[in-house]
This record gives structure tokens, C-alpha cells and sequence, in this order.
């Protein structure tokens, strides 16, 4: 059983990036090869740096910021690297078992695990979130939540109440989409 | 070999059928409290949870409202039982906890479904007026809300019901078995009774010369300052200044150990207490009497 939730944990890690801003660390996922994606209180410059998880680091430029939906996207050099797998965050249930990947408290890579705690919005009529039973800190904020196979369900972006909300995973994939779609 | 995502999808599964027997419990101002439909229309919750004389009203799996009213209540155990007409919420699944082992993988449950993960990191955890075998403590995190909510094996199966109120500084849940009783003194009395002496005690030292000659291993005991007049301690002739020690063989420290003894089974039931009177021991036979209910 350990083997795999190992396995999918060497899979986050490679696609989980660092993200120097004015204030530390924060994380970000790499999306393609040259694409970036992270929250957008996490990333407040149109060019900063990102470490890769080979230790390289480059810069990167925005495409977009949406501080509403707090996402934003990055344009990196072409890295070579295999980007995140993604999974269906409309098929997730409470319950199931997540890990999440970050920077916490600057401790780089670390990982984390527990359970979906709640769907839903936060409070009524608010945007949905994926409420996780899953101890985060600062610098966790643009990181991975993924299930067990290593696939990228949502990104933590914040803490409430000590449960980790992270936007679901199809709802940056639409923010992603789009705002390719229009830069072109 | 079972994968880590059988486990996920097994834990996934086991709040999807537990969560049909959970309900929202408004027994308080603001903050709902959670319940679970044990069986026949009897809904168990967090005593603490049900303020007393207020209306109280169930929120269904299915979003219904419904009225509850108390049938029941064990503040030492922080439990309350309700009655309600849930026609439609199945009753609960209930675990045999004798099986539950130090380790085991656990989840704790809020009416929504809201669930949070950990594992059992104690068995017969003895705090305060809890007695032996009735509560296990469980390494997760109870959220707002989840008081009186089921604690249930990857299963989905209820092994307890998780409280805040037993504990600020551990999480702790009430065994399914001590709630099954609780239940059935509802089922067949229509309530549930607390048991009564009619004594208010404090604790004492004993002197080491006195535990020596009298080979006494606890430190402490309880000293009578109160006897209600036509209690059961009365009749039993227990006089201000008698030091309570035992009680059917169990050393009495402090006075939450006599409400652990207390149980609500032990009413009408007669007890062996041995009372230190001008330094000697004697037996007092006590026959256990049902508390009065508040006028």
C-alpha cells in the first residue's frame, strides 16, 4: 500500500514549483511544460522567479491574474519536465483520502495528507470550494491537493478554521482554457 | 493487495452510508449540532449540544425539517436522546466496539456530509466523571458542529459518538455499547433515569498511619458534609463526616468517582459502600434511588 501513495507522491513533487514573491515562498503547479499556474495572492509581480523541482530556476512571466477567482498564470522557458496529471474534481467525494504539496512554513516539497472534510461553498451562495481535512501552513497557498494516484484535484489557497480549501481542479482548467483561448 | 485507492474509495463509500442515518440537531443558538438515528425513532446527540427548554428540530439527510422533543438525558456521559418521527432515515449500522483495536482507522462525521480522518489512540480512557470502557480517545480534529456525531470504522459503521464536552484538551467518543444502554432505558422506561444517593461529598487526604493500618492504596477519599433528608443515604444511616472509600469494590478518590458509579443501571440496585466512621471501616448496604426530578 505505502509504494503508491509514495509513487504518487515523487509524482507531485515534480510538478510542484517554488514561487519567490515579495513575501517567501509559495507554490505553484507546473501545468504544461512552459506553463505555470499558482494563486494569484501568491504571485503579485508580472515577472518573478520559479524553481523547478530539479533545482533550476527561471523566470517567469504572467499571462493573467484574476485576484476574484485568486488565480494566476505564468509563462516559463520550455522545461522539459512532464507536467501535472489532472483529476476530475467533480468526481471527488467526501472522504477520500488527498495529499497535499507544498512549501509550508518554507520546508520545501512537503507533504501532507488527510481527507475531504466537505463540497461546497463556504458559507451560502459563496464559490465553491473542496474543504480538505489536511494540515496546511503558509506556503502551501498555490500548491497541489491531489488523490491518491497523484492526480491534481485542487489548488490550496486557503485556511479556514484549520481545514484546507482549495479550488477545484476543473474550475482552474476552465480559468486556464479561457484565458488561453483569448491570448491567441 | 488492497491499493492506498481502494482505502480512499472505501473511506468515501463509508461517509456516503453513514451520512443516511446523520441529521443536523438545532438545539442551541447559531452553531447546529450533529445526530444519529440509532433506532425506532430515537435520535442520540451531545447532551451539551440540547439547551434545556427549548424547542428542537432535526434536519434530515434529505435537507426535511422535523420536529424532536428530549426523551432523555446523561450529562455525565454528555448524551441526549431525542424522539422524532424520521420516518424515511434508516437507523444507524452500530459496530461491535469490543473489536475496536488502538490504531484502527477512524472518521468522524458532521450532518452535510462533513468528515475528518484519523485514528483510535486509546481505549478506556478515564477522565473525570467518565468511567472505565466508555469513552475512547481519537486522534482527529472535531470540527464545529460535529459534537454528537458518529465516529465510524472504514466500514461505516458507528463505534461512537464523538463529544467535545468530554474533554478540552483530548478528542474523545462515547462507545456505541455505553450509548446502546442509554437507549434502551428509553426504549423501556421512556426516559432516562439518574441514579441518586442524596449526599454532597468532598475529597480528603488520608493520613499514611491510617492508609498503612488499614492497607488502602488510594491517597484520597470523600468525606460526607451534606445528607438530604429522606434520601437514599439517609436511610442508609450515613451521617455527616462519614469518608466514603469504596463502592462495591471500587476505590471512591474523588468525588467524579462516585458519579461514575452511578451509572443509570444501578437504580433500585443495592451497593456495598465502606465508610470510615472515628477511623474504623464498616459496610453500609445503600440501595441506589432515582434522582428527583427538578421542580
Amino acid at each position: 500500500m505505502t509504494p503508491h501513495l509514495a509513487q504518487a507522491a515523487d509524482r507531485l513533487r515534480e510538478v510542484t514549483v517554488e514561487i519567490y514573491g515579495s513575501g517567501g515562498v509559495g507554490a505553484g503547479i507546473l501545468w504544461a511544460p512552459d506553463l505555470v499556474v499558482t494563486n494569484a495572492h501568491v504571485a503579485r509581480a508580472p515577472c518573478l522567479r520559479v524553481g523547478l523541482a530539479d533545482e533550476r530556476q527561471v523566470d517567469a512571466h504572467l499571462i493573467i491574474a484574476d485576484r476574484r477567482a485568486d488565480l494566476a498564470l505564468f509563462r516559463i522557458p520550455h522545461c522539459g519536465a512532464a507536467p501535472a496529471a489532472l483529476g476530475d474534481s467533480d468526481a471527488l467525494r467526501v472522504g477520500a483520502l488527498v495529499v497535499a504539496l507544498g512549501h509550508p512554513l518554507g520546508l520545501r516539497r512537503t507533504l501532507t495528507a488527510g481527507v475531504v472534510h466537505a463540497l461546497g461553498p463556504a458559507r451560502p451562495g459563496g464559490r465553491r470550494w473542496i474543504h480538505a481535512d489536511v494540515r496546511l501552513a503558509p506556503g502551501n497557498s498555490g500548491g497541489p491537493l491531489a488523490d491518491t494516484a497523484g492526480q491534481v484535484v485542487g489548488i490550496n489557497t486557503m485556511i479556514a478554521g484549520g481545514l484546507a480549501l482549495a479550488i477545484p481542479i476543473n474550475d482552474v482548467r476552465r480559468f486556464v482554457t479561457s484565458t488561453l483561448a483569448s491570448a491567441t | 493487495m488492497t491499493t492506498v485507492m481502494d482505502l480512499s474509495n472505501a473511506l468515501a463509500s463509508a461517509v456516503e452510508r453513514a451520512s443516511g442515518w446523520v441529521l443536523a440537531v438545532h438545539g442551541r443558538p447559531r452553531l447546529p449540532s450533529t445526530g444519529v438515528h440509532w433506532r425506532g425513532g430515537l435520535i442520540v446527540t451531545a447532551n451539551h449540544t440540547v439547551e434545556p427548554d427549548r424547542e428542537v428540530t432535526l434536519t434530515g439527510p434529505d435537507g426535511r425539517s422535523l420536529p424532536a422533543s428530549v426523551a432523555g438525558r446523561d450529562p455525565s456521559l454528555d448524551i441526549a436522546v431525542l424522539r422524532a418521527a424520521v420516518d424515511g432515515v434508516p437507523a444507524a449500522d452500530i459496530a461491535d466496539d469490543g473489536d475496536v483495536r488502538v490504531g484502527h482507522l477512524v472518521m468522524a462525521l458532521g450532518a452535510g456530509p462533513r468528515a475528518s480522518a484519523g485514528i483510535v489512540s486509546a481505549l478506556d480512557v478515564r477522565r473525570g466523571r467518565h468511567a472505565a470502557g466508555e469513552l475512547l480517545a481519537v486522534d482527529l480534529t472535531l470540527y464545529p458542529g460535529f459534537s454528537g456525531g458518529p465516529l465510524v470504522d472504514v466500514r461505516g459503521r458507528i463505534i461512537g459518538i464523538t463529544t467535545s464536552g468530554a474533554s478540552r484538551h483530548l478528542q474523545c467518543a462515547v462507545r456505541a455499547t455505553a450509548v446502546t444502554r442509554l437507549v434502551e432505558h428509553v426504549i423501556r422506561g421512556g426516559r432516562i433515569p439518574r441514579a441518586y444517593l442524596g449526599v454532597g461529598t468532598q475529597p480528603v487526604e488520608l493520613p499514611d498511619a491510617l492508609r498503612e493500618r488499614l492497607g488502602l492504596a488510594q491517597r484520597t477519599a470523600i468525606i460526607v458534609v451534606s445528607v438530604k433528608p429522606d434520601s437514599p443515604a439517609a436511610a442508609a444511616g450515613l451521617i455527616i463526616g462519614d469518608i466514603i472509600l469504596s463502592i462495591d469494590g471500587r476505590a471512591i478518590a474523588e468525588p467524579e468517582d462516585l458519579v461514575a458509579v452511578l451509572q443509570p443501571d444501578r437504580v433500585g440496585a443495592a451497593v456495598a459502600m465502606i465508610i470510615l466512621r472515628g477511623g474504623e471501616p464498616r459496610e453500609f448496604p445503600v440501595t441506589v434511588g432515582e434522582r428527583p426530578s427538578r421542580a
